[in-house]
């Protein structure tokens, strides 16, 4: 077995830090004569969760290095096989980085114009792409039954019905309403309560695993 | 209830999953079949004959906030799948929207290179960070643009994601391109179950890491989730007995 101090550091750094911290939010804070070690590890958790909240913001930085390093690379870099749509990429990359120019400048020269910018151009098109999401998924709940009919498949498009059919205010369709508002609160409530229940047990073992060093990301 | 019962609770529910998780065990486990998991090979082996990326997206996952687990596991997914693609020509592209994930990114890849002793074909800029903007619908519109430009192989679409993931299968199926797809929000995982061609379902996503890697002993962790779903059921039932009982 190879010793790398390195690998071994980050371990002990890891579960050190970990354990305190987990000591620090499990002891009680508002007891009449806490303990130095209560004080200790509580006020040692509050620090370190700022020092996260801190380091965190200032990724920020990094993720627009990324950006720019990024569409810089596919602005300069050298066409490959797909001629034309390196084309349309290296267009999309260069629109990125003036964009980007433009918001700096008009927020340093000219913030109404920064305002104009982001409320009426960036707000807009987003508005725009979220009106298609209702497309996407109805386009989705046609290809899954054109691919093959399951009955979960059937299933899954009937309740989409009921659910968009449940939403007009029309009184004609009162008990498609009342169906609709019992699959909302029962079958779709212990699906989605099962689903979260499902994932909060798989975050604690993977949280204890990093905890304790059992899984490696950090240690290579 | 109240603060002491929570904290008691959370003690005695981290100390049995400690123990679960450090328990030594001989025992090999065989694992149930996961479709998403068994079309992995397949995804890579694709990407490299044709010589095209393998797209990996942690969605809006990041460090520091309740996803920060899911950016883990979805960085260990990448970690595998582009283990297995560099070997190729062709580095895969890991998108994120979130800019604490990039060194999480930046880190899985690095890893997949240097165990094929490829550390030189390694780029930090495959890893691209689109900001997210409200519901992440820039980043969606990113990633379809890039879908279309960079000519994926696949898609592997693990982190957090809303109904914007609707975009990005939209798009990946109007290019022929597959896809696996999770997310640990609600909208965004039963989009994934409508669009997706190959899903996993909640805490399946967690445990990539067993499924695809040969260390010994990684099936521990599946081993450990589903004792503990388990015990969970059984107190369910439990209390819902002794509600029964108060009730009658």
């Amino acid at each position: 077995m190879r010793f790398r101090p390195g690998a071994i550091t980050a371990s002990a750094l890891t579960i050190s830090f970990g354990f305190l911290i987990i000591l620090g939010l499990l002891l009680p804070e508002n007891l009449e004569d806490p303990s130095e070690i209560q004080e200790i590890s509580s006020g040692f958790a509050g620090v370190m969760l700022q020092l996260v909240t801190i380091t965190i913001g200032l990724t920020i930085i990094l993720g627009i290095f990324n950006l720019l390093a990024v569409h810089l690379g596919r602005i300069i870099r050298r066409g490959d096989v797909h001629r034309q749509t390196h084309q349309a990429s290296r267009v999309y990359s260069l629109v990125l980085l003036l964009s980007f120019g433009l918001v700096i400048a008009t927020y340093l020269l000219d913030r109404d114009t920064n305002t104009i910018l982001l409320e009426d151009v960036q707000f807009s098109l987003e508005s725009a792409l979220a009106g298609l999401l209702l497309f996407a998924l109805v386009f989705g709940a046609y290809q899954m039954m054109r691919h093959r009919v399951t009955l979960t498949g059937i299933l899954f498009v009937l309740t989409v019905l009921v659910v968009l059919l449940g939403a007009l205010s029309i009184d004609s369709v009162r008990e498609i309403r009342d169906l609709r508002d019992w699959l909302m609160e029962i079958p779709v409530s212990a699906g989605a309560r099962g689903l979260l229940l499902g994932i909060a047990l798989a975050t604690l073992v993977t949280g204890m695993r990093v905890l304790i060093g059992i899984d490696r990301s950090y240690r290579e | 209830v109240d603060d002491v019962t929570v904290r008691v609770f959370s003690i005695i529910i981290l100390m049995v999953t400690l123990v679960l998780v450090a328990l030594p065990t001989r025992r090999k486990y065989w694992l149930r079949k996961i479709q998403a998991f068994e079309v992995v090979p397949s995804l890579s082996g694709l990407s490299i004959e044709s010589s095209r990326p393998v797209h990996i997206s942690l969605g809006s996952a990041g460090i520091g906030g309740s996803s920060t687990l899911v950016a883990l596991v979805g960085a260990e997914f990448a970690y595998h799948m582009s283990e297995r693609v560099a070997i190729g020509d062709m580095p895969p592209v890991i998108t994120l929207s979130d800019p604490s994930a990039i060194p999480l990114g930046q880190d899985a890849l690095r890893r997949a290179y240097y165990a094929h002793r490829r550390g030189q074909m390694f780029r930090p800029t495959s890893v691209h960070w689109y900001p997210s903007g409200t519901r992440s619908l820039a980043y969606a519109a990113a990633v379809t643009s890039l879908m279309g430009t960079d000519h994926m192989s696949a898609n592997v679409l693990t982190g957090s994601y809303g109904p914007e993931l609707a975009l990005l299968l939209d798009t990946a199926k109007r290019h022929n391109i597959p896809s696996i797809a999770v997310s640990d929000q609600l909208e965004g995982q039963a989009v994934a179950y409508a669009l997706a061609d190959h899903r996993l379902i909640g805490e399946e996503a967690f445990v990539a890491s067993s499924y695809l890697s040969d260390e010994p002993g990684a099936a521990r962790k599946v081993l450990a989730i589903d004792v503990l779903r388990l015990l969970l059921i059984v107190a369910l039932l439990v209390g819902f007995g002794m509600k029964l009982i108060e009730k009658g």
